[in-house]
């Protein structure tokens, strides 16, 4: 029996040239993607408003993903967790992309400045200018402060996670405990930060989709989708590395125990904000709350809706259970794989449904999808390409090497 | 003298096992594993922090706790759904705002609350039963030098009941693996009690426990003259408008709200004139009829009733708004018995319990029931009759509140076959009848 308190020489930290030069070839797969579905939008009948939808959505699931890996970043060093710090660098190599979703972002940004409601109702002039209740929400709701706060929002995110990025890599150089108290410093600050921005934004981004209708619960469930999205990212990433010959001794059957664990809790956290959610607005039985429900229970919602209740919540609720399923490499991926599928279709389901629409997913979809997930493989091929995919001299190393579940 | 005693008592105790001492994690970890392997399967390990490997190395199985906080948690949702199914749809039905009696969003939030209940006591109470606890007797803590084994000592007890087990045999087979140290645990002569005085505590607590319901039980048969204490004021007096009573909040004085002008009430929209109101609202009035003396003589020695306030003449349904069936008939028979003959008799003769009891008493203001028969009534149009239900006629109180409009046609439907049998033409007995009939 030998506890592993040092880090294994054979072992393939860093990534392999000819893995970061595929991140060009993704980049421009990835440009080529968006750009087609961009062109195809023109092609098809109400084109150019299924490619927003469609480029909105996936934005939201690829940033959902480095929001909800920001999350578990900050939250190691808010708690002065040991175990995590294995797995911990992937987590940050996902946040340290925010950046770029800001440059994805301008496209959206520029859309709500000039005006029309191609995407946002509120956004409209005309529309506005017969409609009492958007007319009573136009303080918030208008262009201007639009952007004013979706720069804020980016702001305190890429600033939370470039703090976090910085120390962590120069850790790998000085090896200087310093940088630990630094982090753990300000990890309270950044995430109570990262709440109320996370909330807004979800706020901004999604509901007002639907202008009339509010949920105040609404950024609690989408940072539910975050970070069910992250552990799904990081169990599915951890897989695949290892398959490819990296980290091998450093991620164990105990890591993935965590990981699972909190994809498991956050299955159900997410469950239980979207019920909460639901049972209010179902008991209540406005119409002014329940017109979101009903747009998602006709039209043929009603089998995406069901979809997420099992798919999203009671099957991998009952799957992730079992300690054997979580300390599965294979098993954890696959429900991994599963719990993005299902996190990309909540995503849709927040953003998409009408009274008028039912569900539709056409090659402009599958283009934009491809698009955006080959842009995001290499932004992370990139940040990770030149670091090691280990904070190599953090001071808590030795003990999350030698973790155990017990 | 001493040692003879205990030396005696040791004797006489039933020996449990020999626990040897070990001075690191690595050595009782490997003591273990050679001490299985020599065939010993009554094992155990006290370590003053987990050692990764000695659970592997006792080959200890995995509880079963988890299955049962499993189960407890199933049987949770069941019985959450079971109990609130059952007092929802069978014991006190109540329908709230429109929805059905067992819809399960609203159910979901106790049945969580069941399953969390039930699998934290199966977990927390399993895990006592499954580790043999309470107990307050162990006779590992009677060995002195265990107490290191909070600290820094590592020791295996090997226990009597294993099959190989033989005192010094096994004592020289745990010294050859590197025990520092081997003794024999014994059996505590007296087991520990549990302190009398613990026991009378509880039986008082659950003695004084029953006074507040005897108390109350008590309340609920006798009678006071003291005023009723309210253990929540604020539950006996709620904080609400109660309806028909005035309040200082509105100007008006009113604590009952008129409906926002426009809105109707769900299920008071009563536009259907015809239905509600028996009135034809598409028909012309007729016209005034000449005022004539009532044809029909009241009963005699009685004046004859004023003839009321001229009436506007009002266009009476003359159909039924309703569909003429024979389940219809029947309601109307039924309601017609419950409410009509008391005073207008079974037949409607006037001739009602009620109606022979007033008029035994012989009291001056009682103004007898209309015969059903009298031709005034037979020659009103049904609107008219159905008009009569509803609001009431002279001393005849209004049972518009208390019939529902369906309800009351069904009884303008049955006073017709009412009046129709005993008015009744050859004509309207069917041929058959007629023949069996004729001498």
């Amino acid at each position: 029996m030998k506890d592993r308190v040092s880090l294994s020489v054979s072992e393939f930290h860093h990534l392999s040239p000819a893995a970061t030069r595929w991140a060009w070839r993704l980049a421009a797969a990835g440009a080529g993607g968006l750009l087609l579905s961009f062109g195809a939008s023109f092609v098809a009948r109400d084109g150019f408003s299924r490619f927003l939808q469609a480029y909105l959505v996936n934005f939201c699931f690829c940033l959902s993903i480095s929001l909800g890996a920001l999350f578990f970043v900050v939250l190691q060093h808010l708690t002065r967790a040991g175990w995590s710090v294995a797995v911990r660098r992937l987590a940050e190599v996902l946040a340290a992309a925010i950046p770029f979703w800001a440059v994805l972002f301008v496209p959206i940004l520029l859309l709500v400045l000039v005006g029309g409601g191609s995407l946002y109702p509120w956004n409209d002039a005309a529309h506005v200018e017969h409609d009492p209740l958007l007319q009573a929400k136009t303080p918030y709701l208008n262009a201007p402060f639009f952007a004013v706060r979706a720069v804020l929002y980016f702001a305190v995110w890429a600033l939370v996670a470039r703090f976090y990025w910085r120390h962590s890599v120069a850790q790998d150089e000085t090896g200087d405990k310093s940088h630990s108290v630094r982090m753990q410093q300000w990890a309270g600050v950044s995430i109570i930060g990262f709440a109320v921005t996370v909330t807004f934004a979800a706020f901004d981004w999604l509901m007002s989709l639907d202008p009339h209708w509010f949920s105040t619960i609404y950024g609690v469930y989408f940072f539910g989708g975050c970070v069910v999205g992250a552990f799904a990212a990081l169990a599915v990433i951890a897989v695949v590395l290892q398959k490819a010959g990296y980290l091998q001794d450093s991620i164990t059957a105990d890591h993935y125990h965590d990981l699972g664990k909190f994809l498991f809790g956050f299955v159900f956290f997410w469950g239980y904000i979207a019920f909460s959610q639901y049972m209010l607005i179902w008991y209540a039985n406005l119409p002014e709350e329940t017109g979101w429900y009903l747009a998602r229970q006709s039209n043929g919602w009603t089998v995406v809706s069901l979809l997420l209740l099992f798919g999203h919540f009671l099957v991998p609720f009952c799957g992730l259970m079992s300690r054997r399923a979580k300390r599965n490499k294979a098993v954890l991926a696959a429900w991994g794989g599963w719990l993005l599928v299902m996190h990309w279709i909540d995503l849709y389901w927040l953003a998409t449904p009408t009274p008028a629409n039912g569900p539709s997913f056409g090659i402009i979809d599958v283009l934009c999808l491809v698009g955006m997930l080959s842009l995001y493989a290499a932004v992370l091929l990139r940040i990770a390409a030149d670091r090691g995919l280990l904070p190599q001299r953090d001071p808590w190393l030795a003990e999350s090497l030698a973790f155990r579940n017990a | 003298m001493g040692q003879h005693v205990n030396s005696q008592t040791e004797a006489e105790s039933k020996l449990v096992g020999l626990l040897a001492e070990f001075s690191t994690p690595e050595a009782v970890v490997s003591a273990a594993e050679q001490v299985r392997e020599e065939g010993y399967r009554r094992i155990d390990a006290f370590t003053p922090f987990p050692v990764h490997g000695l659970d592997e190395v006792l080959a200890i199985r995995p509880t079963i706790l988890p299955w049962l906080a499993l189960g407890a948690g199933l049987t949770g949702v069941v019985a959450a759904l079971a109990g609130q199914w059952w007092t929802n749809t069978i014991d006190y039905p109540f329908v709230v705002s429109g929805k059905p009696l067992f819809s399960l969003p609203a159910n979901i939030p106790v049945t969580f609350e069941v399953i969390i209940l039930f699998s934290a006591f199966t977990a927390f109470f399993g895990m006592l039963v499954l580790n043999g606890l309470p107990r307050l007797s162990q006779p590992i803590f009677r060995s002195e030098r265990f107490r290191r084994a909070t600290s820094d000592r590592f020791f295996l007890l090997v226990e009597a009941s294993d099959a190989r087990f033989a005192v010094e045999k096994t004592r020289s087979f745990l010294q050859t693996v590197g025990a520092v140290n081997v003794e024999e645990l014994h059996d505590d002569a007296a087991p520990a009690q549990l302190p009398k005085w613990i026991g009378w505590t509880l039986v008082t607590l659950a003695i004084v426990a029953l006074i507040p319901p005897l108390w109350i039980a008590r309340a609920r048969v006798v009678t006071s003259d003291q005023p009723r204490w309210h253990t929540f004021i604020d539950m006996d007096y709620q904080p609400k408008f109660k309806p028909q009573t005035a309040s200082a909040l509105f100007a008006d004085g009113r604590a009952d709200r008129l409906p926002v002008p426009g809105t109707v009430a769900r299920g008071q929209l009563r536009d259907d004139e015809r239905l509600y109101r028996g009135i034809d609202p598409d028909a012309e009035p007729p016209p005034p009829e000449p005022k004539k003396p009532d044809p029909k003589t009241p009963e005699a020695g009685k004046p004859a009733p004023q003839p009321a306030s001229p009436e506007p003449a009002v266009a009476w349904v003359k159909d039924f708004p309703i569909a003429i069936t024979d389940e219809a008939m029947k309601r109307g028979r039924q309601r017609y018995n419950i409410y009509c003959a008391p005073c207008h008799g079974l037949a409607g003769e006037g001739d009602g319990l009620v109606a022979k009891r007033a008029q035994e008493l012989q009291q001056g203001t009682w103004v007898p029931p209309t015969s059903l028969h009298s031709e005034a009534v037979r020659q009103q149009p049904v609107g008219q009759l159905f008009h009569a239900i509803t609001n009431g006629v002279r001393k005849m109180p209004a049972y518009g509140p208390q019939i529902s409009a369906p309800d009351r046609w069904a009884i303008v439907l049955y006073v017709r076959a009412l009046q129709r049998t005993q008015n009744a033409k050859p004509e309207d007995v069917p041929p058959e009848t007629l023949k069996a009939m004729e001498p």
